[in-house]
């Protein structure tokens, strides 16, 4: 294994811009050497274990400019360096948006909820354990995936959408952006540009290194959540080992929007089951239009894992995910 | 200039080979510009001084049947999607690439073999040889080539060197990631893996200089009545007995 010394603390240059213009103009020009670091409760595991470090680090909670949660005229923007704490119990994400309340309330455990950043549990890495120790699997730049194999341990890893990586997306609140419809806002030097939540994760089959659509020099700023979805029926659900401070197994976000029993329109996504927040198309389509009922739960529940290609020890995923839909429909 | 080949640690901390640095990707794309650049400018300087171009018209002889035709043009897109598809994410396009890799890796893999079966039983496997005969040819001006000239003999061969070898590494490869006809395995030993990643990373680099190369001087004004031949099928017979000698190289005449 790596040879790790945890003696002296490793030699980072530690950047606190507190305007915009010097975040973006630090960013761009440390390039890769600049560690873009939110509340750290990410970065820290990766340094601390010596896995993966920066030169320089550049810290954004000092930009107010990206904090905070506003209405403006199609919904509200949430700066990107709001503390999932605050998002959890701010009244206009719960009065409007209680989906993404509710996703941003069960992440982790409350100490790392008060300082990690909605950013950063979007922009979070792989946690598959074979990776975070250090070893050189494909997402590290090597040639091989260690998770599965023969004796590979992959109880936590993707059921859908494998390619060479079998790492899931960790982020509870990502299915559940995923779901509102929300656009990221990314910043650079350069400009600002736009990204549906969706297409803001990337699977391995694009970018087997990355697991979003952040280019080198660009800061994830904010995140806007569309009137659209506001108010729809939502349902949350997170299945983890523990309560607290356990990442999910399976997760499912849903927004539907129903009336007198008809699910008029609906977007479902579910986490930890595939590298990206698994949005579940066909599950939206089957139920378009339809007079909810058990008997409605039950076909779309096996819509849900069709096409599942379970690995060797996370079959129990496939029922996992089909029981998460059927309570979705079920309200 | 960086490494040429990239280390890891494998799974035991053992230090084994990942593949070929990229940074030769810059390499060879230079020097096969510089080269080709320079050919070009000795060849426009050579070209003020002798200009009887053999003409295209009057008789004809096939040069090229259907069938090897098409398979050169099948080849030349397999290789071109290989090399688009390899190199992309290298240089940072991004887009999911792999499946379209190794679906042009299996059509290049089948058309080499319909090719190697074809040439062994049906076509005239000889012309092809490449002798010591040949190797006076780029020196004696008197000495005209059979059906094949030495460079072209040359470029076969090379072709076929980094082309196998490019397809039996890559058929390695293949077998470590899932497919619709098997699930991976991942049992191949990481530093046998390195050497596989090692080996197809060089053929890579080697088939972009050689088909650029090759596109180079099928586009040449002197060589484009073989390259309309690989189109059409034919050449003039003027053009024939201007390079080629008829007691080598006796061809249908073509309709
Ligand atoms: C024990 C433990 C349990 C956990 N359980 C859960 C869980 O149940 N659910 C869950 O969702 N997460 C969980 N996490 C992950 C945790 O929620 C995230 O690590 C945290 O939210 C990250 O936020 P941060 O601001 O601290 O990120 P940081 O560590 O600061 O950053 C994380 C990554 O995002 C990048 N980044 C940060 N800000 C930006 C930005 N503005 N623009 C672009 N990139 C940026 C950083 O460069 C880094 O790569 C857990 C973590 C731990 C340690
Ligand atoms: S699942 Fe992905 S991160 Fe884990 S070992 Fe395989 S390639 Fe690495």
């Amino acid at each position: 294994m790596v040879a790790t010394s945890h003696d002296v603390m490793l030699d980072i240059e530690l950047y606190q811009p507190t305007d915009e213009a010097n975040a973006l103009a630090l960013a761009a020009s440390l390039g890769k050497d600049g560690w873009l670091l939110g509340g750290g409760q990410d970065t820290y595991g990766w340094v601390k274990d010596r896995n993966k470090s920066a030169t320089a680090m550049i810290e954004l909670t000092q930009v107010d400019a990206w904090k905070g949660i506003k209405e403006t005229s199609d919904g509200i923007e949430i700066g990107a360096v709001t503390t999932l704490t605050e998002i959890s119990k701010n009244p206009l994400v719960k009065e409007k948006f209680a989906l993404l309340a509710k996703a941003a309330g069960v992440v982790a455990s409350p100490q790392i909820r008060n300082v990690g950043t909605l950013a950063g549990n979007l922009a979070q890495d792989a946690r598959c354990w074979y990776y975070r120790r250090g070893l050189d699997c494909y997402r590290a730049g090597g040639n091989i995936c260690y998770a599965d194999s023969p004796e590979g341990l992959n109880r936590e890893h993707a059921i859908f959408g494998a390619s060479r990586c079998v790492a899931v997306s960790p982020s509870d609140t990502a299915p559940a952006l995923v779901a509102l419809d929300a656009t990221m806002v990314i910043s650079s030097a350069k400009g600002q540009r736009l990204v549906s939540a969706q297409d803001f994760f990337v699977g391995p089959d694009v970018n087997i290194t990355s697991m979003t659509a952040l280019e080198e020099g660009e800061i994830l700023t904010a995140v806007r959540l569309p009137n659209e979805w506001a108010n729809a029926e939502y349902y949350f659900e997170k299945v983890a080992d523990r309560n607290v401070w356990d990442f999910a197994l399976v997760s499912i976000s849903a927004a539907m929007k129903v009336s007198n029993g008809v699910i008029e329109d609906s977007r479902i996504a579910c986490g930890a089951v595939e590298c990206v927040p698994r949005r579940l198309d066909d599950v939206e389509n089957a139920l378009r239009g339809q007079q909810r009922s058990e008997q409605l739960a039950e076909r779309v529940a096996s819509i849900a894992s069709q096409g599942a290609e379970p690995l060797n020890y996370n079959h129990f995923k496939i029922p996992l995910i089909e029981n998460l839909v059927k309570r979705a429909v079920r309200g | 200039m960086g490494e040429i080949v990239r280390y890891k640690r494998d799974v035991w901390g053992e230090e084994v080979i990942l593949g070929v640095s990229w940074d030769l990707l810059w390499v060879v794309a230079v020097a096969v510009l510089v080269l080709l650049a320079a050919h070009a400018i000795v060849m426009a300087v050579l070209a003020n001084k002798k200009m009887d171009k053999p003409s295209g018209e009057g008789k004809r002889v096939v040069r090229h049947e259907a069938i090897d035709r098409w398979f050169h043009w099948l080849m030349a897109l397999s290789i071109f999607a290989l090399i688009l598809t390899g190199i992309a994410p290298i240089v940072g396009l991004r887009f999911a690439w792999l499946n379209w890799h190794w679906m042009a890796g299996l059509l290049l893999s089948f058309i080499t073999l319909v090719h190697i079966v074809r040439s062994l039983f049906w076509q005239d496997f000889k012309s092809m040889i490449l002798g010591p005969r040949d190797f006076a040819e780029p020196f004696d001006s008197t000495r005209l080539p059979g059906k094949y000239s030495f460079e072209q003999k040359g470029m076969h061969w090379a072709v076929t060197v980094v082309v196998m070898t490019v397809i039996a590494t890559g058929l390695l490869m293949f077998l470590q990631i899932d497919s619709p006809f098997w699930e991976r395995t991942n049992s191949m030993p990481e530093s046998q893996l390195g050497l596989v990643f090692l080996l197809h990373g060089l053929s890579t680099l080697a088939l972009v200089a050689l088909a650029s190369t090759h596109i180079y001087f099928a586009i040449r004004p002197e060589k484009l009545f073989y390259t309309r031949s690989m189109f059409k099928g034919w050449i003039s017979e003027d053009e024939m007995k201007a390079n080629h000698d008829p007691n080598l190289w006796s061809p249908k005449q073509a309709d």
